[in-house]
């Protein structure tokens, strides 16, 4: 490995409009899109990437990097750069754990770059844009020349790096429903440096019900295979009296559900540990942000 | 010492800001020339092995592929590792430098082939091509197993693995423990620490039209240009290196990089050949901060005077000697740290292993003992009930006190008046027990000596030649490469400072072999100190030329003349003057000598006795203090580093900017060491080989640098200055580490680093992940 240079040959296409590009994806084999190359480019470099014989630039096409509000929510573009979505104000009045997720990546060199469909299409099990978007009850929006098609974010995840776009499609867009009520969310992540990807990641979103927790979801980051959709022990929640031992004891499940492994960043056992307070931390924050006692 | 100071200590721009900013300076991989081809190292893939063979055919016979070069088509394959030095010091100090691998691979980083081909790509399939026949072995990884008998020997060449061992005592130690109320004794080990620079090793090589190996290589020391001319068994004179500004040194540009592959290849092919190192073979194939293992035992009185440090140190130094016993000698003798100690023993001991080479890297042996001295010292004010600033305080050095050796350093002691305005900084404030997001907060205070200057036995000196210019500006040429540190802009400074211009009046023309006068490395913080001296001798001697000239002219002795604002004046009556340039066209024209060069020689001493080591071993030190502030999550154990206070005593500053920047840059190089920094080695493998791996703070991690910076006048540099590169880099580390202990209250789980979260956290529950 030499990461000097791309040691793969292939034929660079720049569609200029989104027909253009679904044309190609159903035409020809082995196509890689290019969005912000964050981490396509880095893969290439690292010969991680098998199967390429076309990389596709989808930044000829504007109607990808467009954001539209409307009163149901907002529908983001998928090649919407990440620091535009940070530096939009709209965004995080409306949805801050997304922004502040945004804002918790890399460093402002590559976000300048990096794209919000790229952290989905890339399917890292650390990807922090992903979790406050299922949170959210978020929609993805899949084009191909066949049609379109939407699938719930939580839904769009296979495996590591396996998502479930079939080889002529593309994401195109992202939906995100306005949140209505009293609502509270929270973004937290912990990493080794700001710049670093996540140790552990986690997105709280919550809508209170008086002194209940009325609906809530929950997801975490690099403690899976793939983003981690707490569907069951959120549906738990829905109705309970909001507690500091409420708190706690959901940090006690969430932890006990978890499976995670070693890896370069940290323990297993650290991470399971970790959770309990990260999420009795982030429960508590979205519950004063939604105005709860 | 001059009083009236115009130019000296001002924040001026560099003579080579402007370039930099704009993006427009050609560093090492932005040079092209026609025909060029690239070159490529191939490096093991085992760290331990014997080499059995190499087939180069299938390479060879791959078109685009114009030469694959092993062990013997090298002229001498084997030198002794040299660093610049004007004196054969043998002894023990010198190891093997080995261009091409022979007999057994000594660690992953060694060079087994080269390949030049028309393009970078093929000389990556051409080196996949190479068959290498090896028996892999198991090596040695760990320099504590590699000095015990019967350990696997790591090299063809010795019958040991041990490097080096050396010795110094001082006063009585088994006796003095009996005296001792408060004994302290703990292990430490400091990990490998990467230099991180920006630009990866590289350049450029081509024969010249009258065959001389010509270099366009960024390195911190020009003088490999001997080596590369053994190695071909040319003379000194046919083997030139232009050289180029480096993207950062640090120490990792201080051993030989691509000069002789770049020579044997050019020679073999008679074109151009470019090598740039990717990232990832920088970081596995460089030399790193020595891993030391580390013991100490402190003893004190009940009143606080510390009687009795014993300490011994086991180096890492990988895969070849390079610069090991000279790194050893730095670790030796700073091991009991900036304290007045009357009984003192050091043992350190250094082997080879097959890791990655240890080398020179900032601080040079120095932050090692630090951090494990500086962590003593906090753990003993512990165990007497004293505050670790009173412990401090109590016993170090002042001036006139001797160091172990018993040398007695010459240039100021300023560390009691630091030691007392990173007090007063840090604690301006009572510190609070908890932030009010509940986060534990802890303080801590570090103190270091630094040498700056080469060691004394090694006759260091320097060369800088000025010229004047017949419209009155300057050319200034010396040999000093320039890692950013804006090391040739400060000689321009002095000069001007001397004349009486202004800095944009002189030019530096730096860091070539042939055509600059050699200024010797730029390493072992010594250019301010040598060529800095070397340019103001110089400037002293052209202006006695130009005021005697003035002297016929204005009819006044010398003794009544000044320079200043382009003139030479009559101090008591500056209207009466000459412009600089007059006197420049009066001295041409009368036939004087409107160029010279000086020399300026370092005190010169002996080899030491290694295993009783006495008296001078460096010109002088540098004093830093560090405060840091954190604040630490009891449940994560997570930190966040809150305030960084940074001390020094530059002597005097020659540029602000400069001088600031060293400071800041140096805190922030060391800050996440104990922590972060992490290259993750196992069994010879760097698992951590690329910056997304190797975890470095960037400006979003650190706070503001508070610099306090004192001008004692006290070195022995131009002006009283002292040098202060690698300094700053000192006492930060320790000072980190003690500040997380002083929010969580223990020690465990401090000693070993890296010290992360996950211990921290262990710490807090009283988990001992250390034994």
């Amino acid at each position: 490995m030499n990461t000097k240079h791309i040691m793969k040959e292939y034929d660079y296409l720049k569609p200029s409009g989104l027909d253009e590009a679904l044309q190609i994806l159903s035409e020809k084999e082995k196509v890689k899109i290019y969005a912000g190359g964050t981490d396509l480019i880095v893969k290439l470099k690292m010969e991680t990437v098998p199967d390429m014989d076309y990389m596709m630039d989808i930044n000829g096409i504007e109607e990808l990097k467009q954001v539209e509000y409307t009163d149901e929510g907002v529908r983001i573009g998928a090649n919407r750069k990440l620091w535009d979505i940070e530096t939009d104000q709209r965004m995080t009045s409306l949805f801050p754990a997304l922004t502040d997720a945004v804002k918790a990546m890399a460093a402002i060199s590559v976000r300048n770059l990096a794209s919000i469909g790229g952290n989905f299409c890339n399917a890292s099990p650390v990807a922090d844009a992903v979790g406050p978007v299922m949170c959210y009850g978020g929609t993805l929006e899949i084009a191909s020349a066949r049609g379109v098609r939407k699938v719930p974010a939580k839904d769009f995840f296979l495996a590591p790096g396996v998502t479930v776009l079939e080889k002529d499609e593309m994401l195109t867009g992202i939906f995100i429903p306005t949140p209505k009520g009293d609502v509270g969310h929270a973004f937290t992540k912990m990493a080794r440096t700001k710049s670093d990807i996540a140790k552990l990641s986690l997105c709280v979103a919550l809508a209170r019900d008086g002194g209940r927790i009325g609906h809530i979801a929950m997801s975490m980051g690099a403690v899976a295979a793939r983003p981690l959709f707490l569907e069951e022990i959120s549906a738990g929640l829905a109705g309970k009296e909001m507690s500091e031992s409420l708190a706690m004891e959901t940090g006690e499940a969430v932890s006990g559900f978890l499976q995670p492994i070693d890896d370069n960043r940290t323990t297993a056992v650290y991470r399971k540990d970790v959770t309990k307070t990260m999420v009795a931390d982030a429960l508590a924050l979205a519950w004063a942000r939604s105005g709860g006692a | 010492m001059k009083k009236n100071l115009k130019l000296i200590g001002n924040p001026v721009p560099r003579h080579d800001a402007l370039a930099k900013a704009k993006g427009e300076q050609l560093y090492s991989d932005d040079w092209v020339m026609p025909n060029m081809l690239y070159g490529k190292v191939l490096r093991s893939k085992y760290p331990a092995a014997i080499l059995r063979g190499i087939d180069t055919s299938k390479a060879e016979a791959l078109p685009g592929v114009h030469a694959v070069l092993t062990a013997k088509d090298v002229p001498h394959n084997e030198d002794i590792s040299k660093f610049g030095q004007m004196r054969d010091v043998g002894g023990g100090f010198e190891g093997l430098y080995k261009v091409l691998a022979t007999g057994k691979i000594r660690s992953k980083s060694e060079a087994i082939a080269l390949v030049a081909a028309e393009t970078e790509e093929l000389c990556e399939e051409a080196c996949k091509l190479i068959e290498v026949d090896y028996e892999p072995t198991e090596g040695v990884y760990d320099p504590r197993e590699a000095l015990k008998d019967g350990a696997y020997l790591v090299s063809s060449e010795d019958a040991s693995n041990r490097i080096m061992r050396s010795k110094i005592e001082c006063g009585d130690i088994d006796a003095a423990w009996a005296q001792c109320d408060a004994i302290v004794e703990g292990d430490y080990f400091t990990t490998p620490h990467e230099h991180a620079y920006i630009e990866t090793e590289g350049g450029m090589g081509w024969l010249d039209e009258n065959g001389v190996i010509t270099l366009r290589v960024g390195v911190q020391v020009l003088e490999h240009y001997r080596t590369v001319a053994k190695i071909m068994g040319l003379q000194h004179t046919k083997v030139r290196n232009m050289s180029v500004p480096m993207g950062g040194g640090f120490g990792g540009k201080e051993d030989i990089t691509v000069e002789t592959y770049l020579a044997l290849l050019v020679t073999k092919t008679r074109r151009p050949v470019k090598m740039i190192w990717s990232r990832e073979e920088s970081l596995e194939t460089h030399a790193k901060r020595h891993p030391e293992y580390l013991h100490y035992k402190t003893g004190a009185t009940k009143d606080g005077k510390i009687l009795a440090q014993e300490v011994s140190i086991v180096m890492d130094g990988g895969s070849y000697t390079y610069l090991t016993p000279w790194v050893q000698m730095y670790s030796t003798y700073a091991a009991a740290g900036p304290y007045n100690t009357p009984n003192v023993s050091i043992v350190s001991e250094s082997a080879f292993t097959n890791n990655t080479f240890s080398s020179a890297n900032r601080g040079f042996g120095g932050p090692q003992v630090n951090f494990a001295h500086e962590r003593q010292m906090d753990k003993l004010a512990q165990k007497l009930g004293l505050s670790p600033v009173e412990l401090r305080r109590r016993n170090l050095m002042h001036n006139g006190d001797p160091l172990p050796t018993g040398f007695i350093p010459q240039g100021h002691n300023a560390l009691p008046e630091l030691l007392e305005k990173v007090d007063k900084a840090l604690n301006a404030s009572p510190k609070p027990e908890r932030l009010p997001d509940g986060r534990k907060v802890g303080r801590s205070i570090a103190c270091a000596h630094t040498v700056y200057g080469r060691l004394t036995f090694m006759h260091d000196s320097s060369r800088v030649s000025i010229r004047l210019e017949l419209d009155g500006s300057v050319t200034l040429r010396a040999g000093v490469p320039d890692l950013g540190g804006g090391q040739a802009s400060s000689l321009c400074q002095i000069v001007a400072e001397e004349l009486g211009l202004d800095i944009t009046d002189v030019h530096p023309y730096i860091m070539d072999t042939h055509l600059t006068p050699l200024s010797g490395t730029t390493t072992a913080t010594r250019q301010l100190y040598m060529s800095g001296n070397a340019a103001l001798k110089c400037a002293g001697v052209m202006k006695g030329r130009l005021m005697e000239t003035a002297s016929g002219i204005l009819g006044y002795p010398v003794s009544n003349l000044a320079m200043g604002d382009h003139k030479i004046y009559l101090v008591n009556d500056p209207a009466v003057n000459i412009p600089f340039v007059k006197a420049v066209a009066n001295l041409s024209n009368d036939g004087g000598e409107l160029e010279t060069i000086t020399q300026f020689n370092a005190p010169f001493t002996e080899v030491p006795d290694l295993s009783n080591i006495k008296g001078q071993l460096n010109p002088d030190l540098t004093y830093t203090c560090h405060g840091v502030e954190v604040a630490v999550d009891e449940e994560t154990g997570e930190f966040e580093i809150l305030r960084i206070i940074a001390a020094i005593d530059a002597g005097k500053m020659i540029n602000k900017n400069s001088c600031e920047g060293q400071v800041e840059g140096g805190a922030i190089y060391h800050v996440f060491w104990p922590t972060h920094e992490d290259l993750k080695w196992e069994k010879g493998i760097t698992r951590a080989n690329s910056f997304s791996t190797y975890i470095m703070p960037t400006a979003a991690d650190v706070p503001d640098v508070e610099t306090i910076i004192l001008e004692s006048g006290g070195g022995l540099g131009p002006y009283g200055a002292k040098g202060v590169g690698e300094p700053s880099d000192n006492s930060i580390a320790p000072a980190v580490v003690n500040a997380i202990r002083d929010a969580i209250g223990t020690d465990l789980n401090l000693n070993l680093m890296p010290v992360t979260p996950e211990k921290i956290l262990n710490a807090i529950r009283g988990v001992d992940m250390e034994h």
